[in-house]
């Protein structure tokens, strides 16, 4: 004897119709193996119900998630400080509307936010720069001078009476003297 | 202080006992204290009858105002002429006390009657040694006389009381005999003393005191001989200055004109300095100007050259004077420098601190650019960095 097979699942889910079914439940009354696994699957058919019915809904689990972000709760809903109203009035406390139709709310301005920060960004960073390039003296044509001190030093000599303190550090032709020698020798 | 002090007691010998008594009273508090506080041993401490000097301490107490006496002022006058008119050699020992410590020159002086002067630094400490020819061809302005110039006399007896101290000997050329002559302020403060050799009147030492009575210069004259051993050799390339010596002193009517061209010439410093010199030399970088100011004691030469100082300035360091950035030389910061409305300023200066610092803030300085203006000055140098066709 042939048992159902595949249409052991279809007659528990009810997908048999007609002959087919009375040719089944002809079948299942005269075997009791059949019978044994279509009870099997109602009975798991059952257990897979009874499951998905326990589930949490989505509104469930948004709060448990909420429920999860640390002490203090979530955060409370932002507050706008103003709307406009649909006849042009504004409304301490609410938020911002220029559409003229109630309930509805235009895209948040972003790239007029984004423009705005890289203005300022632009005008703080040029004006930082040309202050720092400002510093220092103005610039002058001309030569770039190291003060020539031991010539300075020679003609401070010459009008103060006194040995130059600065003195040449390298003369050519240099010539030994000592005090009694009588004149520098070369 | 305490040598002031003490030197009063003095200087009160032989006056009347209730004058002595009073005297006393006053001083011996003061130099026990002073003895006390002072640390010993310092030259800069030394007031101007501590130096162990003879015969000049034993003067008359320092009245409020003194006169000067034609005595002192033909003395210096010889002393002045006796600078140029007698050969003579010998070593001389220059020390300076200022904010940077003590700063000692000793140089070998060799000069001939009428004729060129010879200096050899010896020993420097961190200056370098050199044989050094003055620039002074014709002897009328020889170096090493201590100060004592025929100029530097005028003006010394227009600005002090010029007074005859007495004999007194040089201790550091075995007590050779000398005359002493002092100058002092209006205030009754010793401001120079000066030790003049009794035969030729040549001047071998010379002290500066500042206006509270320490020690800012010393200058000793020793191991003299006097005569004309030998005529002088210039030696070969050894002239003073390489790039061209400076002219002979400019006449009033020639610093005048300098005004015309631009140059700034004061004809006065704070201080009491007057313009009593004037010169010109030109440099790789063009025409230099010096401009002498003078007391009679404190000389404040003032360099000037168009241009702007370089970047980075190698052996100076930047300093504030009278709220003005400066650059002073290092190490002896005798030298200061800065730069204004293109025009570089040097200031080298024989003379207490406050007359240097107050000289350098009566020259011209740039003040700091207001907040727009470094703005603008600073949009127009970044422009100027990005521009392609500059």
């Amino acid at each position: 004897m042939s048992h159902l097979g595949d249409r052991l699942s279809a007659l528990v889910d009810g997908e048999l119709t007609g002959a087919e079914r009375d040719r089944a439940s002809a079948h299942l009354a005269g075997c009791a193996q059949c019978r044994a696994e279509v009870k099997q699957l109602r009975a798991l058919k059952q257990k897979l119900r009874s499951l998905l019915d326990g589930a949490p809904a989505e509104a469930a689990m948004t709060r448990r998630l909420i429920s999860m972000t640390g002490p203090g709760g979530p955060l409370p809903p932002r507050r706008r400080l103003l709307r406009v109203m649909p006849g042009g009035r504004a409304e301490p406390g609410q938020g911002l509307h220029t559409s003229t139709r109630p309930g509805t709310r235009r895209p948040r301005p972003a790239r007029r936010r984004y423009l705005f920060l890289g203005t300022v960004s632009l005008v703080v960073g040029l004006g930082t720069a040309a202050f720092t390039a400002g510093g220092g003296g103005q610039a002058v044509p001309g030569p770039r001078i190291t003060p020539p001190v031991e010539l300075y030093s020679v003609q401070h000599a010459i009008i103060t009476g006194e040995v130059p303190f600065s003195g040449p550090s390298s003369r050519p032709g240099s010539h030994a003297f000592a005090p009694g020698s009588g004149a520098p020798q070369p | 202080m305490f040598a002031l002090s003490c030197a009063a007691s003095r200087r009160h010998q032989g006056r009347p006992p209730w004058l002595l008594a009073v005297a006393l009273a006053v001083t011996v508090p003061g130099c026990l204290l002073t003895a006390c506080s002072a640390p010993s041993g310092s030259p800069h401490d030394r007031t101007p009858a501590a130096s162990g000097r003879p015969a000049a301490a034993g003067g008359p107490a320092a009245p409020a105002s003194r006169h000067s006496s034609a005595l002192a002022v033909s003395l210096l006058s010889q002393a002045a002429r006796a600078g140029i008119a007698t050969s003579y050699q010998g070593q001389e020992i220059a020390s300076r006390w200022g904010n940077s410590g003590e700063t000692v020159l000793t140089s070998d002086i060799w000069h001939v009657s009428g004729g060129q002067t010879v200096t050899q630094t010896v020993a420097a400490g961190t200056y370098s040694s050199g044989p050094y020819l003055s620039s002074d061809t014709d002897g009328q302005a020889p170096e090493g006389v201590l100060g004592v110039t025929m100029p530097l006399v005028r003006l010394l007896e227009t600005h002090y009381a010029v007074v005859y101290a007495g004999p007194g000997t040089v201790v550091g050329d075995n007590n050779r005999p000398a005359q002493v002559v002092e100058a002092w302020r209006d205030d009754g403060t010793l401001a120079a003393r000066f030790w003049l050799d009794d035969a030729t009147k040549l001047p071998l030492e010379r002290e500066v005191f500042d206006p509270a009575a320490h020690l800012i210069s010393e200058d000793v004259f020793f191991n003299v001989q006097f005569g004309n051993p030998a005529p002088v050799h210039p030696p070969a390339g050894g002239v003073a200055d390489p790039q061209g010596p400076w002219t002979d002193p400019l006449s009033p009517g020639q610093l005048l004109e300098l005004r015309a061209h631009g140059w700034l010439v004061p004809v006065g410093l704070p201080g009491g300095l007057s313009l009593f010199a004037g010169a010109q030399t030109q440099t790789s970088n063009g025409t230099a100007l010096d401009l002498g100011y003078s007391d009679g004691l404190s000389v404040v030469s003032v360099f000037e050259q168009r241009g702007d100082l370089a970047a980075g300035l190698s052996g100076w360091q930047k300093t504030t004077v009278d709220g003005h950035v400066i650059y002073a030389a290092v190490p002896d910061q005798r030298s200061l420098t800065w730069s204004s409305r293109g025009m570089v300023y040097t200031v080298m200066a024989d003379a207490p601190t406050q007359t240097v610092y107050a000289a350098v803030g009566a020259l011209p300085h740039d003040s700091p650019p207001g907040f727009w203006k470094r703005l603008s000055r600073g949009f127009a140098r970044l422009a100027s960095w990005v521009n392609p066709f500059r």
